[in-house]
């Protein structure tokens, strides 16, 4: 293999990505058109035949809208909850241990258990909301609180020498030096938000992509369902190609 | 305003666990008078470094005591009257010069007064490169800035700890000239670490010499050139004299052989 240096290598593996999508799409292509898995994988045409059809363009666009909106705030909140109780633990240390364990316990609950209690106490609507919030909640909580701890000594003693309170630490030093690693976790967090949603959906919400793949597979509308998986997985990917960008922002700025 | 240093008979012992301790300084005494410039020069290892440590209320002693004007050094570092510049620049990269030379002074909650910033600037020639990031500057601006940065809170004590050792030998002997005009002019009082001896001798008042394992000061020696020192007298025979004193002094002691040959100087 011969290594063409850090600027070839990157069109190389942009080409080689591509080559592998094609085979990926002609796996699928061939599998569904010849039904080799059965009738519940169609070719890859005909999920995207229906993705593009205007017809159903209402529907779908209801559902991602219903979905995103969802998602967002549960990110927003798990966002807010995840950074203020690492924070928290990093200016009060002693409580550190402690919401450690919690951050650990409640994240090792599946959120499929966690669904039905969220439905006792919230409503069905914000059962999605909350599931989302505690996927990105646990990222966040982990990736701040690294984030936080990642100054180097010698930043540390010059604050300790210029006589800098907790909170003058923290603003000036701390949480700037935070930021990359806070940025990964908020790019992390994207996908586990986005499954959070659908999974809360399950649970019986009005509408959104969750609802939708769950009516499609009771109804046997295969190629509904996989249109809606597709349109899930490329949200996903968008926002997280986003956030992506945000992220090398951060590294180049605040390292 | 100045302040007096006073160390008196401090150890200090690191348990390294296992019962097994290591002795970094062992019974260490030093004034510094308020407006000295004392260096501090010895082998790697002696526990100079630490003694600055211990004076920035980075560490505690783990006998004897330190105190600034009476005072344990914590009160002056929390009352933001200490200045510090290390070895590593320590700026921090995403700010800019001026917000790395201000820093201390938001850090004290104090409103920066920005004529005295852009003179401090000025005064480490630093002038058109405010804005500039430290990663776009070189290894000499960078602890130029950092200088500039120790100067802002108008600090009573000056610690420097080998703050020249990453530089070429030309630009760290451009620095000596520049922290001596600079010095001059402020005479603060300075505790200065290096390897240096032509750094210490140029810009010290006094100079203590330390040995290692478990760091002892071996000999004090006063510095009397006349000041403003101006580069000229680093090629005087008085210089040259005192040069080779203490860098027989930093020789390492022969263990059993003669054969232990070359300079402590580095």
């Amino acid at each position: 293999m011969s290594d063409g240096g850090a600027n070839k290598r990157a069109p190389g593996k942009t080409a080689l990505g591509i080559v592998g999508l094609a085979l990926f799409l002609c796996a699928w292509q061939v599998i569904g058109h010849f039904r080799l898995a059965g009738l519940t994988w169609p070719p890859f045409t005909e999920v995207i035949a229906l993705l593009a059809d205007p017809d159903r363009w209402p529907m779908l666009g209801r559902a991602l809208y219903a979905t995103v909106a969802a998602m967002a705030a549960g990110y927003l909140l798990g966002t807010a909850l995840g950074l203020g109780a690492a924070v928290g633990a990093h200016l009060f240390p002693i409580a550190r241990p402690g919401t450690d364990r919690l951050a650990a316990v409640v994240n090792s609950i599946p959120s499929i258990a966690l669904g039905p209690v969220f439905i006792v106490f919230l409503s069905r609507e914000s059962t999605a909301v909350a599931i989302a919030a505690a996927h990105a909640a646990f990222i966040i909580y982990v990736s701040a609180g690294s984030g936080l701890a990642a100054a180097s000594r010698g930043h540390r003693d010059l604050l300790t020498v210029l006589g800098a309170s907790r909170l003058m630490r923290l603003r000036h030093l701390d949480l700037p030096a935070s930021l990359p690693a806070l940025a990964t976790g908020l790019k992390l967090a994207v996908p586990a938000a986005l499954i959070g949603t659908i999974i809360g959906e399950w649970f019986g919400a009005p509408r959104g992509l969750g609802v939708l793949i769950v009516n499609a597979m009771q109804n046997f509308q295969i190629p509904l369902l996989w249109s809606v998986v597709v349109l899930i997985a490329a949200t996903s990917l968008a926002l997280y190609s986003a956030l992506t960008l945000l992220e090398r922002a951060c590294y180049a700025r605040f390292t | 305003m100045t302040a007096a240093i006073r160390v008196d008979q401090v150890s200090k012992t690191f348990q390294l666990g296992r019962g097994r301790s290591v002795e970094a300084l062992g019974g260490v005494s030093l004034e510094v008078r308020p407006g000295e410039f004392v260096a501090i020069i010895g082998p790697s290892g002696c526990g100079k470094s630490m003694i600055l440590r211990l004076i920035g209320s980075l560490e505690e002693p783990t006998r004897g005591s330190v105190t600034i004007d009476g005072r344990p050094p914590r009160a002056l570092a929390s009352t933001h009257r200490l200045g510090v510049a290390f070895q590593d620049h320590a700026l921090l990269p995403w700010l800019s010069v001026w917000q790395n030379v201000t820093l201390p002074l938001q850090v004290a909650g104090l409103h920066p007064d920005e004529a005295r910033i852009a003179a401090l600037i000025k005064l480490v020639g630093l002038e058109g490169f405010e804005k500039a990031r430290p990663r776009q500057l070189s290894g000499g601006m960078r602890q130029r800035a950092a200088i500039a940065r120790a100067l802002a809170l108008n600090p009573e004590v000056l610690l420097l700890d080998e703050p020249f050792a990453a530089l070429d030998a030309v630009t760290r002997r451009y620095m000596n000239i520049e922290l001596q005009r600079i010095w001059t002019e402020s005479r603060i009082t300075t505790l200065l670490v290096t390897h240096g001896v032509d750094e210490a001798l140029f810009l010290a008042d006094r100079i203590v010499v330390m040995s290692g394992r478990p760091g002892r000061i071996i000999k004090t020696l006063a510095i009397d050139f006349p000041r403003p020192r101006s580069p000229e007298l680093m090629r005087t025979a008085p210089f040259h004299e005192l040069y080779d004193q203490l860098a027989e002094l930093l020789e390492p002691v022969p263990a059993d052989s003669d054969l232990a040959a070359g300079g402590g100087e580095s």
